[in-house]
């Protein structure tokens, strides 16, 4: 099976003009100006499956949406290359453009002042979608994200949430074998992200597509993707499943107690790293290999009521992750 | 920074005026820009004045050099409206539209002060400079330099003449609350004020009742340039300090009546 | 690409553009008076000067006549895809429209058909209403006349519009793009005749705008209506403008090739 997405050694360099201060650094600047170069990306290699989710981590300026403009065919590479479902896709003009779709989470290609449905006729009219199919698609599309009362409504009208909704049905329409998300859930309530994680996973399954997505919500991540590229400083830090790295990285496991009687903070202290302490519930942090025991003296010497090993949260697992990576060391 | 007893309004302008002022510095190459921009624009009228002079000998009764004082004069005043009142109203647009007026309208500050001078483009300022040299060399040209007593009442009479600009571009304002793209408003007043390029003799009738009644531009350029050329008589000097206020008065009116209608408050 | 296809997109992008422009029935009554005042305060200047006599040629009514024309010409020929392409530039907009199998000059197409096709309607209504007010502006009825104005106004509005669509890609290469369009329209102001008839300008600039595009944007078609314009004068109108259409056209293209390779180097 070939890769849906395919990243060869993928670099790109900006050139950034360098001025200095002051009047005469501005009229230097416009004669003879000076460049330095900014790696954006290094050297960055992955192969995607079709059907596969894949969430993009990486902190703000890490090289994140410069990977992903270089998958949707907005930037060139500077070296390397990059297949996205067979086509290159700085070249792959119009072909290419079919089988994709691009969602960028602040801003929007709904038409601002007209119902969303207009915006999808429009859509119907560019990507040149048969009337049957679109009618199919469009009912399918209102039952999965629920828009049937949104679509009549000036989008100025719609909350974040339903906007989002129609944003991706928009973005759907086409029936794209390859989804670019980027921050789709950004700012939208708890009920609306889920809809929408719920709405990508039957979104994959049924047809196939395969999702890159990055995001700043952990629950994104372990809900939708299988696994996670972590990027930072332009470098490919990690590739592999979720569960993998948690394991590599995370050297604690967290001790869940629920307490039967209060006891002092010294008690809990023999044990471990005391996380947090508000009766009933406390939470400890030992090293992985002495979680079972520890767990077991809890139980015999405080009165535990109920307690639960579990791992770090994702994001002090991540976060480790990229400290790590910008020390030098790959996870 | 100022002495107590001083108006509120006041010591809030002066801390924004100083923020804009280290912003601004910044942006020397917008200075340059801009003052290559105004330097062109004076140009192509020059340009025009040229063209219609070819083809007569006076405007309205004006003669060439007096026309230029008056275009001096244009320039200094649009150039008080590129420095103070053009950043304001492009924020109040927007401002509108996303809602956040309403928090411009709960600070303790006077809204319509702080609407209309909160951002400067303080290098526009050359551009009053700029016309008023024109003005002056205009007028050496003419032989008629003005004497202290003709210039105070040029200063007056230019104060008055800033007074009914402001007026015009708070109506405008006001006008945002009503219809929502503003900055179709705003490009308007462009277009009508292009028309105090002229002595208002200039234009036939019609035209002039418009100007003096209606879209009254003409209490801006036209008397102050008079004032300078010697053109100016002391009633229709009084009568123009009255119609600045007056403009003044009514504006301000007017923008209560509207942030009233917008906040929902009975009247 | 079939011509089916191509009819519905342009179908669909018109249809939105004119519903769009539709909700800010506001901005059109500004706008149309924004176009009067530039006309209106050049005729004043001309009014007067003329007087009961002639200037250059043209009495009062010629002027009236002339900047009347004028005023509805423009408004049917006139392009601001320059102010759009360039905010569409900085402000990220081009990312959303790259990556769609459609190019974005045709929503730039598009969005011109339907705001001219709504204000000829309007300028339609007012010349109707204007003629009977006031009969100085009057035009003779002449179907002839009208259309072979009517030939001369599509044309200078495609080529009104390529110049507007070239300056914006400008915004490619440098942020100061709107300075760029702004001497643009300061030299159009002389040589496209917004402020004045051609033949009044000093011989030297007339023989220098004849060389450029500038006549053929405005100046000409304006011409046609009012009949200064006659006979061969007018074939060799329609040759400057198809000739200017063509090498501006050359002139987007290699823009637009340029500026996006730039835009993939630089990103937005």
């Amino acid at each position: 099976m070939s890769a849906a997405i395919a990243a060869t050694e993928l670099s790109k360099s900006f050139q950034v003009k360098v001025r200095d201060s002051g009047l005469s650094g501005a009229l230097r600047a416009l004669f003879r100006p000076k460049y330095r170069e900014v790696k954006a990306v290094t050297d960055v290699s992955f192969a995607i499956e079709p059907g596969e989710i894949v969430a993009f981590l990486g902190p703000n300026g890490a090289g994140k949406t410069t990977t992903l403009k270089m998958l949707a065919g907005l930037l060139y590479p500077t070296h390397g290359s990059v297949q996205v479902v067979g086509f290159n896709p700085w070249t792959g003009g119009s072909a290419f453009k079919r089988r994709i779709t691009l969602v960028l989470g602040q801003r929007q290609q709904l038409v601002w002042d007209l119902p969303p449905v207009e915006t999808f006729v429009l859509n119907r009219a560019i990507y040149d979608i048969p009337d049957a199919d679109y009618k199919e698609r469009l009912d399918e599309l209102t039952r999965l994200l629920d828009l049937g009362a949104v679509l009549d409504k000036p989008v100025r009208q719609l909350s974040l949430g339903e906007r989002m909704k129609c944003e991706l049905a928009a973005a759907l329409l086409h029936r794209p074998s390859v989804l670019f998300l980027d921050e789709p859930t950004l700012g939208l309530d708890v009920t609306a992200q889920e809809a929408i994680r719920r709405f990508l996973l039957a979104y994959r399954d049924r047809y196939g597509a395969t999702i890159l997505l990055t995001s700043h919500y952990m629950q994104d991540v372990t809900a939708l993707a299988s696994r996670v590229l972590m990027i930072n400083r332009g470098r490919l830090l990690y590739d592999g499943a979720l569960e993998a790295l948690v394991a590599k990285i995370a050297q604690a496991k967290r001790l869940e107690i629920v307490l039967q009687r209060d006891v002092g903070e010294d008690a809990l202290r023999r044990f471990g790293e005391v996380k947090s302490h508000r009766f009933p519930n406390a939470v400890l942090e030992t090293p992985r290999e002495h979680a079972a025991a520890t767990s077991a003296r809890l139980l015999a010497e405080l009165p535990i009521a109920d307690i639960s090993i579990t791992d770090p949260p994702i994001e002090e697992v991540i976060q480790r992750a990229f400290a790590l990576g910008a020390e030098g060391e790959a996870p | 920074m100022r002495g107590p007893g001083r108006s509120r309004p006041a010591a809030v302008l002066g801390a924004l005026w100083k923020l804009n002022a280290a912003e601004e510095l910044q942006y020397r190459a917008n200075f340059v820009a801009s003052f290559a921009s105004t330097v062109f624009y004076l140009f192509t009228a020059l340009l025009t004045l040229d063209l219609f002079f070819s083809h007569a000998t006076t405007l309205g009764g004006w003669d060439f050099w007096e026309v230029v004082v008056l275009l001096g004069v244009f320039n200094a005043l649009s150039g008080l409206v590129e420095a103070i009142l053009r950043p304001g109203i492009g924020d109040l647009a927007a401002q509108v539209r996303s809602g956040n007026l309403d928090l411009v309208l709960s600070r303790p500050v006077d809204a319509q002060v702080f609407v209309s001078f909160r951002h400067l483009d303080l290098w526009r300022f050359t551009d009053i400079l700029l016309g008023l040299g024109v003005s002056t060399y205009a007028l050496l040209h003419l032989g008629r330099f003005p004497g202290a007593g003709r210039i105070l009442v040029f200063l007056v009479t230019l104060v008055a003449a800033a007074f009914v600009v402001y007026a015009i571009w708070v109506i405008l304002m006001s006008l945002a609350f009503w219809f929502v793209s503003v900055e179709n408003i705003a490009t308007l007043f462009d277009a009508v004020f292009e028309g105090a390029r002229y002595p208002v003799s200039a234009y036939p009738a019609a035209l002039r009742f418009l100007f003096f009644y209606l879209l009254p531009i003409a209490w801006t350029t036209t008397i102050p340039a008079s004032a300078l050329t010697g053109r100016l008589s002391l009633a229709t000097g009084i009568v123009a300090g009255l119609v600045g206020v007056g403009a003044l008065v009514f504006s301000r009116l007017l923008w209560r009546a509207a942030i009233r209608r917008y906040t929902g408050a009975s009247s | 690409m079939s011509a089916r296809v191509w009819a519905r997109r342009y179908g669909a992008l018109m249809r939105n553009a004119w519903m769009v422009d539709l909700q800010y029935r506001a901005s059109i009554v500004l706008w149309v008076l924004w176009g009067v005042m530039e006309p209106a305060i050049a005729l004043g200047i001309w009014w007067s000067i003329a007087g009961t006599g002639s200037v250059g040629g043209y009495t009062r009514t010629d002027f009236a006549r002339y900047f009347f024309a004028l005023t509805l010409i423009n408004q049917l020929t006139i392009a601001w895809d320059s102010w759009y392409l360039d905010r569409w530039i900085r402000e990220g907009d081009l990312n959303f429209k790259l990556p769609r199998p459609l190019h974005p000059v045709h929503e730039a197409i598009a969005d011109n058909i339907a705001y001219k096709a709504r204000s000829a309607g309007t300028l339609l209504l007012i010349w109707v209403v204007v003629s009977v007010a006031w009969p100085v502006v009057r035009l003779p009825f002449a179907p002839k006349t009208f259309a072979v104005t009517a030939v001369a106004v599509v044309l200078a509005a495609m080529l009104r519009f390529l110049i507007s669509f070239t300056t914006g890609l400008l915004a490619f290469w440098t942020t100061r793009a709107t300075s760029i369009m702004e001497l643009h329209a300061g030299i159009s102001l002389f040589l496209a005749g917004r402020i004045a008839p051609l033949s009044l300008l000093p011989p030297v600039v007339a023989g220098v705008a004849s060389w450029l595009w500038f006549p053929y944007m405005l100046a000409f078609p304006v011409d046609v209506l009012t009949g200064a314009t006659t006979g061969p004068a007018v074939w060799a109108g329609f040759r400057g403008q198809l000739i200017w259409i063509a090498i501006w056209l050359v002139l987007c293209r290699t823009a637009w090739k340029a500026g996006i390779k730039r835009y993939g180097a630089a990103g937005g």
